[in-house]
């Protein structure tokens, strides 16, 4: 009975422990990479913008939103930011919408083939949204960590 | 293969909660392993909380809050309330955050009583607009034709089944109908005007045909689920009168009829697949819904059909795990039968399935609630031309909550319903097994269960939005 009970007891604790490990070692992983990916980029965080055309003037590149046909080229754009830090993103678009970008509750206008900046303070943490309010399609992701 | 965006829209959510940090989840599984062991050791020997110990509370009080009026105004603001929201949702604007629809019934209704269950009881039965009018009418019938209303005899071997497979409904409805798909309250205003309207009509055909008190008790999504949470909490009402018991004692007998345990697995379940389709299981949505476009199925339908498939397989994985551990409680000497397992520990799994609820929507409860008692309450259709009560302009201050307090609140919850969840179950066993080494045997199946469960949860959270 007693050896049954620590068998048991060591069964569900090497289990337990060996899914403990893979998720944790898992997400290390994750933001081992993800903080070489701000090294990389450092000091403008992390831009992933795959439709992005930077200009490494020594300045820090602003990431640019491709907007064709009504969507983000390449995707959603992910952007992350520390909280206190400058957001700053360009967007381009082929036609004429109105960007939304939500929690901060920012609207600008934008016309066919023209272009506009956003640059405000990362005050919210959190994820949130910029979309073309007028289709809801998601153009960029904001990732505001503590 | 093709690859396709899916079609994505902001409903509610305007701020995202962030994963938890890999350290913290790292702790909150600590703590969930360090109790669970400490829990094995020093547990008490004999039931603690098969007994109520009710105590009534004063006969004045009791008669006040219980009288004929009081049901009455309670009932009527009820209807009130659900009548709003349906004009609302079929009249008001079709944005989704500017309905008061939306909010009211997805977050401040569907999230919001759970909490005031668990502290002030069955907060919902006196407040349910169909079991007001089903009153209502039943009394009208009773005076005009002299007998009260007969009813049909429900097949008892049902049990809560059909609670159980309304609230996956009702989930399925707000989480994947809405055809932004895969968003938290992803549905438009309209529909979930006309779905609240056709719920009404279908209960209040069913309170006709098996009675009102009947269908509360088991088929009523609402009342069936909200009342489950209200068993954890010490308030309640019994012989006509309120009173007080122990906590946690009276959800003991809570599962008395089938479909118990999957009403909490489906609780348990829904709110799983709400977390893990913005992390966990986002890929295997997308490459499901890719698979499904490809077959030639549509946009929409595709989308629909993976996330069903996904929230069915949510279902199936968490009533397997509840399976796998009443099997092994089976297996320890003097246990009782499976079946009588399988509904005796049911309620163990209540708490969890209210952590899981705390640590999924607790920031969106705390930001959209800022928009219940401001914009939407002034404003409720959305017209932008409203603004019955001055507080029109108002918004919501995402700030009134830092990333930190909601990831304490979040591993918080999950932590609390792991070790309520594992005393319910520990002191189950003590009842069930007239030896204590035999009880505590059996529950190394259950803390086995429990432990997967919370240390799901944590996962989900550090994989949100992942």
């Amino acid at each position: 009975m007693k050896s049954n009970t620590t068998r048991v007891i060591a069964g569900i604790a090497v289990v337990v422990v060996a899914v403990l490990l893979l998720i944790v070692l898992k997400d290390d992983g994750k933001s081992a990479s993800e903080e070489s990916d701000s090294a990389s980029n450092a000091p403008a965080k992390t831009d992933q913008t795959s439709g992005g055309n930077e200009k490494s003037q020594g300045k820090p590149a602003i990431p640019t939103i491709v907007i064709k046909n009504g969507k983000p080229v390449g995707g959603v754009a992910e952007l992350t930011y520390n909280a206190g830090d400058q957001i700053r993103f360009k967007v381009d678009s082929d036609i004429s919408e109105e960007i939304h970008v939500h929690g901060y509750d920012l609207m600008k206008d934008i016309e066919a083939g023209g272009s506009v900046s956003f640059d405000f303070p990362a005050t919210i943490e959190g994820v949130f949204e910029a979309e073309l309010e007028g289709r809801g399609e998601q153009i960029a992701e904001l990732t505001v960590n503590p | 293969m093709t690859t396709f965006f899916l079609p994505f829209a902001h409903a509610l959510v305007a701020r995202g909660d962030l994963p938890i940090p890999a350290w913290l989840f790292a702790w909150g599984a600590s703590i969930v392993l360090i109790v669970s062991f400490f829990a094995l050791s020093a547990a008490w020997r004999t039931p603690r909380f098969e007994e109520d110990h009710w105590r009534p509370l004063g006969a004045g009080l009791s008669r006040a809050l219980l009288s004929l009026p009081v049901q009455i105004l309670c009932g009527a603001i009820g209807i009130f309330l659900l009548g709003v929201s349906i004009y609302a949702g079929l009249k008001g604007t079709e944005a989704p955050d500017r309905n008061f629809a939306l909010t009211f019934l997805f977050v401040t209704a569907w999230l919001g009583i759970p909490l005031f269950s668990v502290v002030f009881g069955d907060v919902f039965r006196p407040f349910n607009p169909w079991r007001a009018v089903g009153r209502a009418v039943g009394g009208a019938f009773t005076a005009f034709a002299g007998q009260r209303p007969a009813h049909l005899a429900y097949p008892e071997a049902l049990g809560r089944w059909p609670a159980a497979i309304g609230l996956l409904a009702v989930v399925w409805l707000e989480v994947v109908y809405g055809a932004s798909g895969g968003v938290a309250v992803g549905l438009a205003p309209h529909a979930a005007g006309l779905a609240a309207l056709i719920y009404s009509l279908y209960t209040l055909a069913m309170m006709a045909i098996f009675g009102v008190e009947k269908w509360c008790q088991t088929g009523e999504v609402f009342s069936v689920y909200f009342g489950m949470f209200s068993e954890l909490g010490s308030f309640g009402v019994k012989g006509g009168r309120l009173g007080r018991r122990r906590p946690l004692a009276a959800a003991s007998h809570w599962a008395t009829m089938p479909g118990s345990a999957a009403m909490v697995i489906a609780s348990i379940a829904t709110t799983s697949f709400d977390g893990a389709q913005e992390g966990a299981i986002k890929g295997a949505v997308e490459q499901t819904f890719d698979w499904l476009v490809d077959a030639g199925l549509g946009l929409t339908a595709s989308l629909r059909l993976a996330d069903t498939i996904f929230i069915l397989l949510c279902f199936a994985g968490v009533a397997l795990v509840y399976m796998i551990g009443v099997r092994g409680m089976a297996t320890v000497g003097g246990a009782p039968p499976a079946k009588k397992l399988r509904m005796g520990f049911a309620h163990t799994l209540i708490p969890i399935a209210f952590a899981y609820l705390v640590a999924h929507y607790f920031s969106l409860f705390v930001f959209q609630e800022q928009a219940q008692f401001t914009y939407l309450l002034s404003d409720p259709l959305g017209t932008a031309t409203t603004d019955l009560f001055g507080t029109a302009s108002g918004g919501i201050d995402f700030k009134i909550l830092s990333a930190n307090a909601i990831w304490y609140v979040q591993v918080g919850a999950l932590v609390i319903g792991h070790v309520v969840a594992l005393t319910l179950a520990h002191d189950r066993a003590t009842a069930y097994w007239g030896d204590y080494r035999q009880a505590a045997r059996s529950q190394y199946w259950m803390l086995a269960v429990m432990v997967a469960f919370t240390c799901f949860g944590l996962y989900l959270l550090s994989a949100a939005n992942g």
